[in-house]
């Protein structure tokens, strides 16, 4: 417009300047052309300089960073956190407090991951400031996030408990003022681990780091369908950046997260010997039935699960308990039943093939790939001549001693104790295309046992995708996972070995290779309790799990059930070997239990997890039956979340809020370098964002943030999701270009006229 | 003189005429779009009241598949199948081999900046976008996040397990020349797909 205005006037101002007409004419060409350059200039205004920040996600030497002001990450919050167990006979009720403590001048959002056990049904949240308690509500994860976000905006204080895997959780708290401290509790529930004569609980402390596959390239010629039959999701992990809390380089922090740790142990027998195998403990003890557990150094970093294992005093350690709860109308059932062990002296172990896995991945440097290298060498040691063995090692590659199962004779096993003996750990984990290897299994028809046996810490983001590889290729083999190191995977390790119809074995240090890797060659080499079948004299019984496991060695069966009343009787049927075992349990006796219709809920929402992957559920119908359970029984799932919200407004309209993700130890043991220097290399991981732009809108702000493309290195796939088409026409600038043309020729002809006038 | 005179006419009716068909061309491209949109929604209405897919004018190779509508801003704006050139002039294109407004998986519409998706300028975040399929049902969506992504590294996931919509255009949104940029603004549904027919076993 301006430009039209501009070359209207122009004969004047040339008149004026004293131009001749041939100067005119070459002074307006000149002019038109810088006015076109000019054009085209602004036309291409839209690239945008950069300003490059960078995720937490690629944490790499724990540099804590600043963003732009608005949201900014800061150091500012500082965490401490309290562990206070209450076991109970069959269950344990931990209250968990994390102190955020603002150190800074600036409001703050505190963001901060960390692990509950995997079997936890966590149920309450509340949030202290001050003397006041705000007791947190059970709401539809979505709804949770949004009322979260809204009190955020509001300046109220909020806390927010979300679930991002079974066993990981992020508590964000909002508008935590300049010096100023919240508490947040959370409590769950969870059933006490049983294994032949010892009973154990564990307080997982950190997240160890996960590896997330990068997202790969797929074909997208089919339409994602309903009836659970959707392919698979392309990104291995959608949600990598809420499982990727920033993690501190030990050799250049100090070591921080202090915790305390408190347990009632109240186990309704006599007890025997009570330790702890990874922390130095202080035990008194009231009376012969209970014990008070203490951290002997007061508090410790939050850097190594904490693990507490007792037996009964007296000889017979009980094999069968039955607990029930009445609650809302219903009542409640937990069993525990230990199947006897037969020892059947004449009858010689069957012929075995055992196919050994081990992750020598970077997240294995330190202590965990020794211990893996002892768990496995032992293991070869106890191969018989006539058991079939082979050796696959694996991180971001993948190497199978030998193309097929082999003999365990002299030469063989020696090759493969070298192999063995001459791992390193470095590289990613990309765990399928070994289970992939070891379950490919060519005589599908053999009646020899086949088992799998794992040996990784378990620490990726693709949980589901190894679940989706076990449950299709499982055919006839077992799989045994033995998680190692301070800080495995439990989630990962529980439900692979449910549907891998084999079991789980924790190595957590060096001295208990032998005797927990003894102790799961008890379970390879007997036979286990097989086609188990429980029926309740109450038709209407619940039942969970619905699908009941294999029972090795020493293990025992735990049964939830929801039924009208405690009464009748419960029958439970097997095989040991070729041997047929049954057991009738009364439950009018049933002693008092606490907490059993969460952990029902929590088993049935297990269950419908399992389903789904195992295609016998929709992930529609999975979602319904998770969501009713949930709200019911008002349990955090990855469809619910607890929120709660303090009314009274505290920070002022105006302040900036800053957001602090709190970094997290290194899992003690583990190799900084080897675990960030490699993945860096190999799985640059999400695009950083290298632009922000953002518009004020009616008061509203729109914040469009540009994706930056991912770096390109050796062997990385690019991620480009669905092709956007070019969807910009030529109209506007070719009506503007026609608009000058047309006011050129009117100027043409006016200083003409103008001239004849003139 | 007369050659003066009879030169500079010349090169006035020269530049009028240049200047005449680029703007014609533009307000070609601008009516085009107008009533192509008139024609499809017509030919919308008929397709949800017959159930057949109605084409919007004889030689049309394309015909209607949903209508997208924000009503805070009082937008609304018929889309088509397929995302060639070709159907972007007369109205949004559905991306092929993404899913359906209201399956499982994200849907993705693109439409030109500057014809059908001008009003995306003034789509917040928040906003209810409302999308009613060939077969008459509508699906409400929460627009929840945009982003400024190279065309080919867009970052939608077509296999998405979520009921998602993306509407793309070009970005950014003033400038005049083709670029590789595109804004994308998601939503997410809001209320509950109805439940799906029971397939035969």
């Amino acid at each position: 417009m301006m430009v039209g205005y501009g070359l209207a006037a122009w004969p004047c101002l040339a008149a004026k300047y004293g131009l001749y007409q041939h100067q005119r004419w070459r002074a307006l060409a000149a002019l038109l052309a810088a006015a076109a350059l000019l054009a085209a200039a602004l036309a291409f205004a839209g690239s945008a300089r950069a300003a490059t920040l960078a995720r937490p996600g690629d944490a790499r030497s724990g540099s804590l960073l600043l963003k732009t002001e608005g949201e900014g990450y800061t150091d500012a919050a500082r965490l401490g956190i309290d562990v206070d167990v209450t076991v109970s006979g069959p269950t344990l009720r931990a209250r968990v407090t994390q102190v955020f403590r603002n150190t800074t001048n600036d409001w703050v959002e505190a963001i901060y991951v960390y692990p509950v056990p995997d079997g936890g049904a966590v149920d309450t949240l509340k949030m202290v400031i001050g003397d006041r308690v705000v007791v947190g509500d059970i709401k539809e994860r979505q709804q949770a996030r949004a009322i979260y976000e809204q009190a955020k905006q509001n300046g109220q204080k909020a806390a927010l408990t979300e679930q991002e895997r079974p066993n990981i959780f992020a508590n964000s708290v909002a508008n935590i003022g300049p010096g100023e401290t919240v508490l947040v509790q959370i409590e769950y529930q969870e059933p006490v681990h049983q294994s032949g004569d010892q009973f154990s609980l564990r307080i997982p402390m950190v997240v160890g780091p996960r590896y997330n596959p990068a997202p790969l390239v797929q074909s997208v010629d089919l339409r994602a369908g309903d009836n659970g039959w959707g392919a698979a999701a392309s990104d291995p992990v959608p949600d990598r950046d809420r499982i990727s809390p920033p993690v501190l380089d030990p050799s250049d922090h100090a070591p921080v997260n202090p915790t305390t740790i408190s347990i009632r142990l109240r186990a309704g027998f006599p007890l025997g010997e009570v330790k702890s195998p990874f922390h130095n403990v202080k035990i008194d003890s009231p009376d012969s039935a209970t014990r008070v557990i203490t951290l002997a150094d007061g508090a410790v970093p939050a850097e190594r699960d904490f693990e507490l294992t007792w037996t009964a005093a007296a000889e017979k350690t009980p094999s069968v308990g039955v607990f029930h709860e009445h609650v809302a109308g219903s009542d409640y059932l937990l069993a525990y039943v230990t199947p006897p062990v037969v020892n059947d002296a004449e009858q010689k172990p069957l012929p075995r093939e055992v196919i050994f896995v081990i992750d020598n991945s970077g997240s294995m440097g330190g202590t965990s790939i020794a211990q893996a290298k002892a768990g496995l060498l032992y293991a070869l040691s106890r191969l018989q001549p006539n058991d079939r063995f082979n050796v696959i090692r694996f991180d971001d590659t993948m190497e199978a001693l030998f193309p097929d199962v082999v003999a365990a004779d002299r030469d063989h096993l020696a090759r493969a104790e070298a192999f063995v003996t001459a791992l390193d750990a470095r590289g990613g984990t990309e765990m399928i295309p070994p289970m992939r290897t070891a379950l490919t299994d060519h005589q599908a028809n053999g009646n020899t046992l086949r088992q799998v046996v794992f040996l990784t810490d378990g620490c990726i983001g693709n949980e589901q995708q190894l679940f989706d590889t076990i449950t299709s290729m499982r055919g006839r083999s077992r799989v045994f996972m033995v998680g190692i190191g301070s800080a495995p995977n439990t989630y990962l390790m529980t439900r692979a070995a449910e549907l891998g119809r084999g079991t789980y074995t924790h190595i957590g240090s060096v001295e208990q290779v032998e005797s927990r890797m003894r102790e799961l060659f008890g379970k390879l080499e007997n036979p286990a309790v097989t086609q188990l079948l429980v029926t309740f004299s109450d038709t209407n019984a619940d039942m969970t799990p619905v699908v009941l496991p294999d029972l090795y060695r020493g293990e025992s069966l735990v049964l939830a059930a929801k039924l009208g009343k405690p009464a009748g009787t419960m029958e439970i049927k097997g095989r040991i070997g070729d041997r047929p075992w049954s057991v009738k349990l009364p439950l009018a006796n049933a002693a008092e239990g606490r907490g059993l219709s969460k952990l029902w809920a929590r088993r049935k929402i297990t269950d419908a997890e399992v389903a789904q992957t195992t295609r016998t559920l929709t992930a529609d119908e999975a979602n319904k039956a998770i969501l009713a359970l949930a709200l019911e029984h008002q349990l955090v799932t990855r469809l619910t979340s607890l929120i709660a919200v303090d009314q009274t407004p505290s920070r002022p309209a105006g302040e900036p809020l800053k957001v602090s993700e709190l970094p997290i130890n290194l899992p003690a043991g583990w190799d900084f370098e080897k675990v960030f220097g490699e993945r860096a290399k190999i799985n640059p991981g999400a695009a950083p964002v290298i632009e922000r732009r953002a518009q004020e809108r009616d008061g509203r702000i729109q914040i469009a943030m540009r994706a930056a493309p991912p770096a390109a290195s050796a062997g990385d796939q690019p991620t480009p999701g669905v092709v956007l088409p070019a969807t910009a026409t030529d109209a506007e600038w070719n009506m503007i270009l026609g608009a000058l043309l047309m006011t050129f020729a009117l100027i043409v002809l006016a200083t003409r006229r103008r001239r004849m006038f003139g | 003189m007369n050659r003066l005179l009879a030169g500079r006419l010349f090169i006035a009716l020269v530049l009028a005429a240049a200047g005449a068909t680029a703007f014609g061309r533009g307000v070609y491209i601008h009516a085009k779009a107008l009533v192509a949109q008139v024609l499809l929604e017509r030919a919308f209405a008929e397709t949800v009241a017959t159930g057949q897919a109605v084409k919007p004018w004889p030689w049309a190779d394309t015909w209607p598949d949903a209508r997208i509508a924000v009503k805070r801003i009082g937008a609304s704006a018929i889309a088509l199948a397929g995302s060639s050139g070709q159907a972007l002039a007369f109205g949004p294109g559905h991306l092929e081999r993404t899913a359906e407004a209201g399956e499982v998986g994200v849907a993705v519409y693109a439409a030109h900046r500057d014809t059908h998706f001008r009003f995306l300028n003034d789509v917040a975040i928040g906003d209810e976008i409302d999308v009613t399929r060939h077969d008459g049902k509508t699906f409400r969506y929460r627009a929840d996040g945009s982003a400024i992504v190279r065309f080919d590294q867009s970052g939608i996931d077509p296999l998405t397990s979520g009921h998602e919509l993306v509407l793309t255009t070009c970005w950014p949104f003033d400038a005049m020349a083709h670029g590789p940029m595109r804004y994308v603004l998601h939503a997410t549904m809001i209320s509950p797909p109805p439940p799906e027919p029971l397939s035969p076993l």
